[in-house]
C-alpha cells in the first residue's frame, strides 16, 4: 500500500471527467434505466445470472465516488474488485421471490426522534479549527466550474 | 482425536472451586517467566473490582495503578503497537486528580470506573484527542466532542489512556489496513491481532489497559477477541449509542467492548448502554445492571447451567474451518454439557449467503458514509483548481487502498439499474438470515460457534487476497445482519506461536439478551480450570 503523496505530480492521475448524466452506449442503455420505471421488473440480465451484469467501469465509478485514481490503481483494483463483484453475484442464483427486504435489523426500538428544538453547540471553536481552509465566516473552496 | 496440545488442556474437572482469592493487580506484573501453560491456572477475576477495592481501602493510589499500567504499556508498545495515540500525561494528571478527591474525602470520588484505564478505538471521537479512524484523511483531526460511549465512561471515572489502532474506518480483519502501523498479536508478534479492532484487543490482552472500546460491523470485536484471547462483546444493534462512532455501515455498526474477564466486560456495557437522543437508532430498552447476575463461584450450584438449551451451528464446523478450532469449540460444548446444559447441532439455512449480502450492504453504506471525507470541513485537503478536483485529490491522497476499493464496490452496487440486483437482494437475504436466527432462537436459548475459522494467521498472509480475508468473516457477519448480541470468551488453544494460539467461543442470543450471554460466559470462564489466557509477552522482563 503506497502512500499517495500530493506533491508527486509526476504520477499521472485520471482527470475527473464530468460526463452528461447517464449517457451510455445504446447497447447498455435499457439496462441502466433509472429505477423508478423498473420497480417490479428484474432487468433481463439479472434474471439470466451474474455473468450478464455489466462489469464495473472503474473510470465511471471513480468519477461518481469523487476519487482520482492513478492508472496503476485502476490496474491493481480492477481484478480484485471483479472478484468481489463475483462474490456479490452469488445472490443472483437465489430464489428471493416474495421475500421482503429488511432495511435494518429491526432491533432498535423506542421513539426515535428528539424534540425539534435548536440547541447551541458549545464547542464551535473546535469545529472551526478543524476546517482546512477557513476565512471567517466562510469555508473557502475554489470556484465551482460549470462544465458543458 | 484432538491434537496433543488440546488434549492436555482438556483436563477439565467440574468440581467447584473455593472462592478464588481476589487477584491483586500486582500479580499481573509479577508473573513468572514461563509459558502460559505452566502459569498458575485459574479464571480471570475482575480487574475493575480489584482497582476499586484498592482505591477504597487506600491500599493503592490511582497514580500508582496508572503508572503500573503505563510502564507496562511503554515496555510492550515497541513490539505491539496497539496505540496510535497515547495520552500518558493526561492519564497521569487525571489519576492525580482522582487521588486528590479521594484524599479530601469527596463522597462520589470513586465512581464505578474510577481509576480504570480504558483504550478507545480510534474511530470513536474523543474530545481534544486525535481521532484518525486509522486514516490519513483525518490525520491531525481533533473532534469537538466525545462519542457518547466515551463520555459515559469518563463520567463513571474511567481514564482514557489512548486511541487504539484499527483497520482504516473499520474496514478489515487484521489491522494491517491502518494507515499508520500494524499491530501485532501479543501471543506471537509475527501474527495479526485480528481486526478491525485489533489495537483494542491486543491492548487488553497485553494488559496495557484494563478494558477497551471497539466497534463491530461484521465481526470486528469478536474476531480479534478470539485471536487475542480476551473477552469481546458485540451488543444488540441499538443497545449502545453510535453517536461519535465514525460511521462505516450504519445499519450494521455497533460499539462493543473488550475485557480480560466477563465481569469487566459486563461492567463496561452497563456504563455505556442506553438510549441516546443523539442517536435515533438507539434503543429505549431499559439497561439492567449486567453484573448483578454474575455471582462468585461458591454460590454456583453443581450444574449451574441446568436447563439451558444450546444450539451449536452446524455450518460453522465443517469444511474450511481449522480442525484445531473445531476441537476447541466441541470441547467447549461438552464442557457446557457438564455444566448442565443440553447441546444440539442446529442448521441455519441461508448461512452462507450472509457473506455476499454483508459485503454488498456494508460497501454500499460505506460508499455513502465516507463521502463526507472530502477535505472541506475537516481532515487533510489537497489544494486544487476546482471543487471536484479538491474532492478527487483529497480523497485519493487521504484514503487507503481497501477503503477506496470498498467505496468503488459500493458505488457500483448502488448505481442506477444495479440496486435491484445487489442492494435490494442483499436486504432480502438479511430478512432470511433474521428469520433463520429467530427460528433457531425459539428452540435454543443461545447458539454457539467459533468466532473465526482459524486462530491468528501471519502478518501479510491475506493482504493481497481480499476474498480470502473476507471469507474469514463468515462466522460473524450473519450476527450483524440480524442485529443480535454476541459474546466471545476464550475457550482453548491451537498449535502455533511460542505457546499456542487462543481460540474464542462465540455465543449468540436473541435481541437484548446480553444479560443471559454474560451470565453463561461468566460461569463458563469462572469454572474453567487449567486455562490461563495471559500472553507470554507479559512474563518477559
Amino acid at each position: 500500500m503506497t502512500a499517495m503523496l500530493s506533491a508527486a505530480a509526476a504520477i499521472p492521475r485520471l482527470r475527473l471527467v464530468t460526463r452528461p448524466a447517464a449517457r451510455l452506449p445504446s447497447a447498455r442503455s435499457n439496462w441502466l434505466r433509472p429505477l423508478s420505471s423498473a420497480t417490479h421488473v428484474t432487468p433481463p440480465a439479472a434474471a439470466a445470472g451474474a455473468g450478464s451484469l455489466e462489469p464495473p467501469d472503474l473510470h465511471r465509478l471513480a468519477n461518481a465516488a469523487r476519487i482520482s485514481l492513478t492508472l496503476q490503481e485502476v490496474e491493481e483494483f480492477e481484478p480484485k474488485i471483479r472478484q468481489v463483484i463475483d462474490l456479490f453475484g452469488q445472490l443472483q442464483a437465489v430464489d428471493l421471490e416474495s421475500i421482503e427486504p429488511s432495511l435494518r435489523a429491526g432491533t432498535a426500538t423506542g421513539s426515535s426522534l428528539r424534540e425539534d428544538k435548536p440547541e447551541t453547540f458549545v464547542n464551535r471553536d473546535a469545529i472551526v479549527e478543524a476546517i482546512p481552509s477557513y476565512d471567517d465566516p466562510y469555508i473557502k473552496v475554489p470556484r465551482v466550474l460549470n462544465k458543458e | 482425536m484432538p491434537p496433543p496440545l488440546q488434549a492436555h488442556r482438556l483436563l477439565i474437572s467440574h468440581r467447584r472451586l473455593p472462592t478464588p482469592a481476589r487477584r491483586r493487580l500486582t500479580a499481573v506484573s509479577s508473573l513468572q517467566s514461563a509459558p502460559a501453560t505452566t502459569l498458575a491456572p485459574g479464571p480471570a477475576t475482575s480487574s475493575i473490582l480489584s482497582i476499586r477495592e484498592s482505591l477504597l481501602s487506600g491500599e493503592r493510589t490511582a497514580a500508582n495503578i496508572t503508572s503500573d499500567y503505563l510502564s507496562r504499556l511503554r515496555r510492550t508498545e515497541p513490539s505491539l503497537r496497539s496505540f496510535i495515540h497515547v495520552a500518558d500525561a493526561a492519564a497521569e494528571r487525571e489519576a492525580e486528580e482522582l487521588d486528590r478527591r479521594i484524599a479530601s474525602g469527596e463522597k462520589d470520588a470513586v465512581g464505578p470506573l474510577a481509576g480504570v484505564l480504558v483504550g478507545v478505538k480510534d474511530n470513536l471521537c474523543t474530545k481534544n484527542m486525535p481521532s484518525t479512524g486509522g486514516s490519513r484523511i483525518l490525520d491531525g483531526y481533533r473532534p469537538a466532542y466525545d462519542a457518547t460511549a466515551v463520555r459515559r465512561l469518563r463520567e463513571a471515572g474511567a481514564i482514557v489512556v489512548g486511541k487504539t489502532n484499527l483497520d482504516e474506518f473499520g474496514m478489515g480483519s487484521t489491522t494491517e489496513g491502518s494507515a499508520f502501523q500494524v499491530t501485532t498479536n501479543p501471543w506471537d508478534d509475527s501474527r495479526v491481532p485480528g481486526g478491525s479492532s485489533g489495537g483494542s484487543a491486543s491492548a487488553v490482552s497485553a494488559r496495557q489497559c484494563v478494558v477497551s472500546l471497539g466497534s463491530d460491523t461484521g465481526g470486528s470485536v469478536r474476531q480479534p477477541a478470539s485471536f487475542c484471547g480476551v473477552v469481546g462483546l458485540k451488543p444488540t444493534y441499538g443497545r449502545v449509542s453510535r453517536f461519535g462512532l465514525m460511521a462505516y455501515a450504519s445499519s450494521l455498526d455497533v460499539v462493543g467492548c473488550f475485557g480480560s474477564s466477563v465481569f469487566d466486560t459486563a461492567t463496561i456495557l452497563s456504563v455505556v448502554a442506553g438510549h441516546d437522543k443523539m442517536d435515533s437508532t438507539s434503543s429505549s430498552q431499559d439497561v439492567p445492571d449486567y453484573t448483578s447476575e454474575l455471582v462468585s463461584l461458591d454460590l454456583l450450584e453443581s450444574k449451574p447451567l441446568n436447563g439451558l438449551r444450546i444450539g451449536i451451528i452446524q455450518e460453522t464446523l465443517g469444511e474450511g474451518v481449522d480442525t484445531g478450532v473445531v476441537s476447541s469449540i466441541k470441547g467447549a460444548a461438552s464442557y457446557l454439557e457438564q455444566l448442565g446444559s443440553v447441546v444440539d447441532e442446529v442448521s441455519l439455512p441461508s448461512f452462507s449467503l450472509g457473506l455476499p449480502a454483508y459485503y454488498i450492504l456494508a460497501s454500499s453504506e460505506a460508499s455513502s458514509n465516507l463521502s463526507r471525507y472530502d477535505g472541506i470541513r475537516y481532515g487533510r485537503q489537497v489544494s486544487a483548481n476546482d471543487l471536484n478536483e479538491i474532492y478527487g485529490e483529497s480523497r485519493a491522497n487521504g484514503l487507503g487502498h481497501e477503503v477506496k476499493m470498498r467505496i468503488l464496490m459500493g458505488t457500483y452496487a448502488l448505481s442506477a439499474g444495479y440496486y435491484d440486483a445487489y442492494y435490494k437482494r442483499a436486504q432480502q437475504v438479511r430478512t432470511l438470515v433474521k428469520e433463520s436466527f429467530k427460528d433457531a432462537l425459539e428452540k435454543y436459548d443461545i447458539l454457539i460457534s467459533p468466532a473465526a475459522p482459524s486462530a491468528a494467521y501471519k502478518i501479510g498472509e491475506k493482504i493481497n487476497d481480499p476474498l480470502a480475508m473476507y471469507a474469514g468473516d463468515i462466522m460473524t457477519v450473519n450476527v450483524n445482519l440480524a442485529g443480535l448480541p454476541a459474546l466471545v470468551v476464550p475457550c482453548g488453544f491451537v498449535e502455533g506461536g511460542p505457546v499456542g494460539l487462543p481460540v474464542g467461543l462465540q455465543m449468540i442470543g436473541s435481541p437484548f439478551s446480553e444479560g443471559s450471554l454474560l451470565r453463561v460466559g461468566h460461569i463458563f470462564e469462572q469454572t474453567l480450570q487449567n486455562f490461563s489466557f495471559v500472553p507470554p509477552l507479559l512474563a518477559e522482563r
